[in-house]
């Protein structure tokens, strides 16, 4: 028990410490992961000095993305902030195919004077959507790139609507290949266009930082201006413009209980691994789930047999809690502070169907499908209906549909979860939108 | 001190700006002539599409004369879109569209490739599609004429497919350059199949996944057509429908008999398998109870290897 509490640490330590970009695929494949963690550790230690931002690139693929990302890695490797990465060396890394679900990605980091950044860059709509669901990278802003050249191209229409589907807010664009348009006019017209466009699809396009120059300029160095600078440019303006995500331990606690022990003469203990937020001995807080709801206060918290007056967001931890009976709480449950979450029946969700490759089933499902729902620590039969326009989802589609549960468990946006079936995984969803209960919904669970 | 400071600060951030507005003053004073000039190139781009690099050449070309620059962009746009189509002719084209149309008596189904899934959800590629499901639906319908059968079933590859003639005379061949041209990725038609069935056969389809804003065409990642016979009277579409989607769903390779019995989960005969709007029936006890009976059918799905599905 000892190891396994030993090893769940072990991978929530990672969870934080990691840049981010491999969150929650974990619960999928447990195996290749954790092979590239120790990997990982044995090569270099990633130090946490600089607060970590996750970014990508859109854009049509010959305007430039994979040549601006190879541009900044060699622009900030001249200032010491990242490995220079050739064109030809930003491929999708293999270890992705070994992955759970492959997305088809390229993942580079490097590091400006203020931040540190995961940068992603994705060949297929399809696959920012999968990005998105399975939380590989979250990204907290975008780069447009466009080609001066060529203007913005019919589909840059449907970059921009991916933009907006996968909740990214913050848009920086960069006018790629002016030194390839001899008429400096141009590059105004083009960046009015993409302006417009912009605005059209709900951003500030008045207001968006539009970043001209050259990734081919940079990497050769030539015409400072357009190149090293324009990139340098670009960074910083990324650097103010994209704000840093809300972190963790800023959010209410919150504990989702794996176990319950009596401990005779002290009383009742918790253990599970902090979600998120802080607690301290003292504080309130509240147990809900599984059709139960009290409120008690925190009198102990241990780590490792040893007692703590703090904890935070990723720790594994006991906490010893006042007046609390063992067969008060089970395993599902959480622990939070009072208020600050809900439990909730109805969800409208945005899920990935794993293929039959990646360990899916190679049957479509339709409405009324009763998989079980898995998240936090809990495990619950839900019901799926499509919406109207779908009516049934294949292996490798990603769609919106609602989930009605059997019980009201603890939900809330942006909360990631699992759909299974026996005992093969379906796929994996990422809560969109809370929905009241209505009376059709209590029919017969069969 | 601190108001220098700011001052800085604002310089700064708009150095590149200021730098690039003084790049674009020393162009004005060329001439006035460019003010014009630009307002006409915002405004051909725009109705046109085309690249801004080309607009211009074209409006120096005819002297900010917008009908003839016009015309020369769409003569260009034939050419250019041949070198680029000769240029990206290597890379790989996965995603794409399949698109079904059925008439009377006839259904066509076509498969068109592009490169990324964002270009299969423009409405010029979607145009396309329909382009080349019209064409092949000419071609069949003259085939047809000459040879009056009963019950034909044709499949054309990519090559032959480029050979069809569009309505007023353009190769398809060249209306798909065109496009690459326009939407600057790979692009193929990869393969098509046509359906003519005697009067009293149905042709039932189903299309999944259905993106195209095109009303006369259905559009989406997989297709099927199923060719049968009976059916409820009124209730044959819905019939055609609900076999085509089990078609998309559990991907049959073969027809099978009706008598045959299944053999769990990795049947890939249509009849004997568990049919997927009723998992407590068959899909031929299904069509018992419909006293229906599928003669044929037919299932794309974008990017798979080509022959696999062709029973």
């Amino acid at each position: 028990m000892a190891a396994l509490v030993g090893l769940r640490a072990c991978f929530s330590a990672f969870q934080l410490s990691s840049p981010g970009l491999l969150h929650s695929s974990f619960k999928l494949c447990a195996v290749p992961l954790s092979r590239r963690t120790f990997a990982a550790e044995a090569k270099k230690t990633y130090s946490r000095e600089k607060p970590h931002v996750n970014i990508g690139t859109i854009g049509h693929v010959d305007h430039g993305k994979t040549t601006l990302t190879a541009a900044i890695t060699k622009v900030l490797a001249d200032a010491g902030g990242a490995n220079y990465k050739k064109y030809e060396d930003i491929d999708n890394a293999p270890e992705e195919k070994a992955r759970g679900i492959t997305i088809n990605a390229s993942h580079v980091e490097y590091t400006t004077s203020n931040r540190h950044y995961a940068h992603t860059d994705c060949p297929g709509h399809a696959d920012y959507v999968k990005n998105m669901i399975t939380g590989t990278a979250q990204m907290d802003g975008c780069i447009v790139v466009v080609a001066a050249t060529d203007g913005q191209m019919p589909q840059t229409r449907e970059h921009l609507l991916l933009a907006r589907q996968i909740g990214v807010e913050h848009v920086v664009v960069f006018i790629n290949k002016a030194d390839a348009v001899e008429d400096k006019e141009m590059l105004d017209l083009v960046e009015i266009e993409i302006r417009e466009l912009l605005t059209e699809f709900g951003y500030d396009g008045e207001n968006t930082p539009v970043v001209i120059g050259s990734a081919l300029c940079a990497l050769e160095n030539k015409q400072p201006e357009l190149g090293v600078n324009a990139v340098l440019k670009l960074l910083e303006i990324v650097d103010s413009y994209v704000p840093l995500p809300k972190r963790e331990l800023e959010k209410p606690f919150l504990l989702p209980i794996e176990g319950v022990y009596s401990i005779p003469g002290r009383g009742t203990v918790v253990t599970g691994t902090m979600e998120r937020g802080i607690i301290k001995k003292g504080d309130d807080c509240e147990f809900v789930g599984h059709n139960r709801s009290f409120k008690s206060v925190v009198t102990g918290i241990e780590m490792f047999h040893k007692s703590l007056d703090r904890a935070e967001a990723g720790d594994n931890l006991g906490a010893l809690v006042r007046g609390l009976k063992r067969e008060d709480v089970r395993r599902g449950m959480v622990m939070c502070k009072p208020g600050s979450i809900m439990p909730h029946q109805k969800v409208k969700a945005q899920i990935y169907v794993l293929s039959k490759e990646e360990g899916g089933r190679h049957k479509p499902f339709v409405t009324n499908f009763m998989p079980v729902m898995f998240s936090l620590t809990w495990d619950m039969a839900c019901r799926v209906t499509l919406p109207a326009d779908k009516e049934m989802v294949m292996p490798g589609e990603d769609t919106s549909l609602t989930l009605t549960l059997r019980q009201p468990m603890v939900l809330e946006k942006g909360q990631r979860f699992t759909l299974r079936d026996g005992n093969r995984t379906i796929g994996t969803g990422l809560v969109t939108e809370i929905l009241p209960v209505t009376d059709d919904d209590h029919c017969n669970w069969g | 001190m601190k108001m220098f400071k700011c001052a800085f600060r604002a310089a700064s951030a708009n150095a590149f700006k200021v730098n690039h507005g003084s790049l674009q003053q020393s162009v004005h004073t060329g001439g006035q002539l460019f003010a014009a000039d630009k307002a006409l190139l915002m405004k051909l781009r725009k109705s046109t599409g085309y690249t801004f690099i080309n607009c211009k050449k074209a409006l120096e070309m005819f002297d900010n004369d917008p009908a003839q620059a016009e015309s020369w962009l769409h003569e260009q746009a034939q050419k250019e879109g041949w070198s680029k189509a000769n240029k990206l002719e290597g890379r790989k084209a996965k995603e794409g569209l399949i698109g079904v149309f059925v008439g009377d008596a006839a259904a066509v189904m076509v498969e068109v490739n592009c490169e990324t899934d964002f270009v299969a959800r423009n409405d010029k590629f979607q145009q396309l599609v329909k382009d080349v499901t019209f064409a092949t639906l000419d071609h069949h319908l003259q085939s047809r004429n000459q040879s009056k059968s009963g019950y034909v079933k044709n499949l054309l590859a990519g090559d032959e497919l480029s050979r069809l003639r569009m309505g007023e005379g353009a190769a398809l061949a060249d209306s798909v350059a065109l496009t690459i041209g326009r939407l600057g990725e790979n692009m193929s038609v990869k393969r098509a199949v046509m359906v003519g069935v005697p009067a009293e056969w149905r042709i039932g389809s189903y299309v999944h996944g259905n993106v195209g804003s095109q009303q006369e065409v259905a559009m989406g990642r997989y297709g099927a057509l199923v060719i049968f016979q009976g059916g409820k009277e009124g209730e044959q579409d819905m019939l055609g429908r609900k076999l085509g989607q089990h078609i998309v769903g559990e991907a049959p390779l073969s027809l099978g008999n009706m008598d045959d019995l299944p053999c769990g989960e990795s049947e890939t005969r249509l009849l004997p398998q568990t049919f997927l709007a009723d998992p407590s029936r068959t899909v031929a006890e299904f069509l018992r109870g419909q006293q229906a009976k599928v003669l044929d059918f037919v299932r794309f799905q974008c990017g798979e290897t080509s022959g696999k599905d062709q029973n």
